[in-house]
């Protein structure tokens, strides 16, 4: 059972793994930064990729249909993939029993980057650091 | 005198950037001088401030209390991450030598992801209100430690930065504090916009009498994003802050005649109904 940072380290040794945080989606706060950040920026970047995740979990287009009766999923998104020419990042949020608006960003380098297996090992993480 | 040489392939001039270090400079002395102090020093105790306290190992925050904010304790226990017997069995078992964090921890019943997780949630969320702007000077208690015990200490500065930063989050949603602590009503706007299912959840609270901190409480959230979703349903036109009560005590109305006394104090009293 990790606590935050070795889920941070866990996830830099991904391959072609440039930088990773845990960040507040309400308010924008980075709780945990290991490596590198987008622009050299740590605050800046969480603050930013915190404003797309929250734009995209308040957003019903891009939940899946819930069954009538069930509850639904908070918040009802898995992970969020953005690509551009020489990386990806990945931010997938982590679900939690107790309140909580919190997400793993990884940065990953396009080259050496594998996005299946990242996008598979950092949904692991999410688990692993809640769990218990 | 200097003159100006511009040539076509003279690039435009910089756009002015925000000096970080200036920044860093006025957010450290424009939330708690003395908690500035009490950083450089690596102070260790609580800080006693008008709406809450702050508890420093070192020179770092550990921990944050403010009435305003729900304890670590009801956010462990309100959705079932904790059974509210396993945190009261901790919190008896606890010592000088042994905090109830530290004993959850042992005890198997929650992990240290989680456990860094809630008290960073719990421990930001209190610390907003403990460093809101207060009329009174804050009380230093030095060598203090709180039976909780340290999980994840924060820097001071990190801390005020967020602070400020929440703060300006809030004001740019809807420009007026006044829904943060006053009751809060139901507005019937006709065409009501989408909601989230979080902020579905607070509307159904607002009853007219409950504050948007009591909300937090009630559903076992933390205080600070149960503010944001209610500013953001004062500018979606859902709620709006209860208007304060008129004084139960009128002024006496500046008239001598006893009949016209009477009328304008029974008028008052029909209108306070």
């Amino acid at each position: 059972m990790p606590g935050i940072d070795e889920c941070l380290l866990e996830a830099m040794r991904l391959p072609g793994a440039r930088g990773a945080a845990l960040v507040d989606w309400t308010s924008g706060l980075a709780l945990g930064v290991v490596g590198e950040s987008p622009g050299g920026d740590q605050e800046a970047s969480a603050a930013e990729a915190a404003e797309l995740a929250r734009l995209a979990a308040e957003h019903r287009a891009f939940a899946s249909d819930a069954e009538e009766g069930e509850e639904a999923d908070d918040p009802p998104l898995e992970d969020l993939i953005v690509s551009n020419r020489d990386s990806y990042h990945v931010l997938r949020f982590v679900r939690t029993s107790f309140d909580s608006s919190v997400f793993l960003h990884l940065w990953l380098a396009r080259a050496e980057g594998n996005l299946a297996l990242a996008r598979i090992r950092l949904g692991e993480m999410a688990g692993r650091l809640v769990l218990g | 005198m200097t003159t100006l040489r511009t040539t076509p392939t003279t690039p435009p001039p910089r756009l002015p950037v925000r000096d970080k270090a200036a920044a860093v400079d006025r957010a450290w002395g424009g939330v708690s001088p003395m908690l500035t102090r009490l950083a450089a020093e690596k102070a260790t105790g609580v800080l006693v401030r008008e709406r809450g306290s702050l508890h420093l190992a070192a020179g770092h925050v550990v921990h944050a209390e403010s009435p305003s904010a729900p304890g670590l304790d009801l956010l462990l226990t309100a959705h079932g991450t904790l059974r509210a017997e396993a945190w009261e069995a901790a919190a008896n078992a606890t010592d000088d030598r042994h905090a109830t964090t530290r004993l959850l921890l042992d005890g198997g019943l929650i992990g240290p992801g989680a456990l860094e997780l809630c008290q960073l949630g719990a421990l930001y969320d209190a610390a907003y209100f403990v460093l809101a702007p207060s009329s009174t000077p804050g009380r230093f208690r030095y060598g203090v430690t709180h039976p909780l015990g340290s999980v994840r200490p924060v820097p001071v500065a990190a801390l005020e930065r967020e602070t400020l930063r929440r703060r300006e989050l809030l004001h740019r949603v809807w420009p007026d504090a006044a829904t943060d602590g006053a009751p809060l009503v139901r507005a019937d706007p006709l065409a009501p916009p989408p909601i989230t299912a979080r902020q579905a959840a607070v509307l159904a609270r607002v009853d007219g009498v409950r504050t948007a901190p009591e909300i937090a409480r009630l559903l076992g959230r933390r205080a600070y994003p149960t503010l944001l979703d209610v500013r953001r349903l004062v500018s979606a036109g859902l709620v709006s802050p209860r208007p304060p009560a008129p004084p139960a005590v009128l002024p006496p109305p500046d008239v001598t005649d006893p009949d016209i006394t009477l009328l304008k104090r029974l008028r008052d009293a029909l209108e306070a109904l």
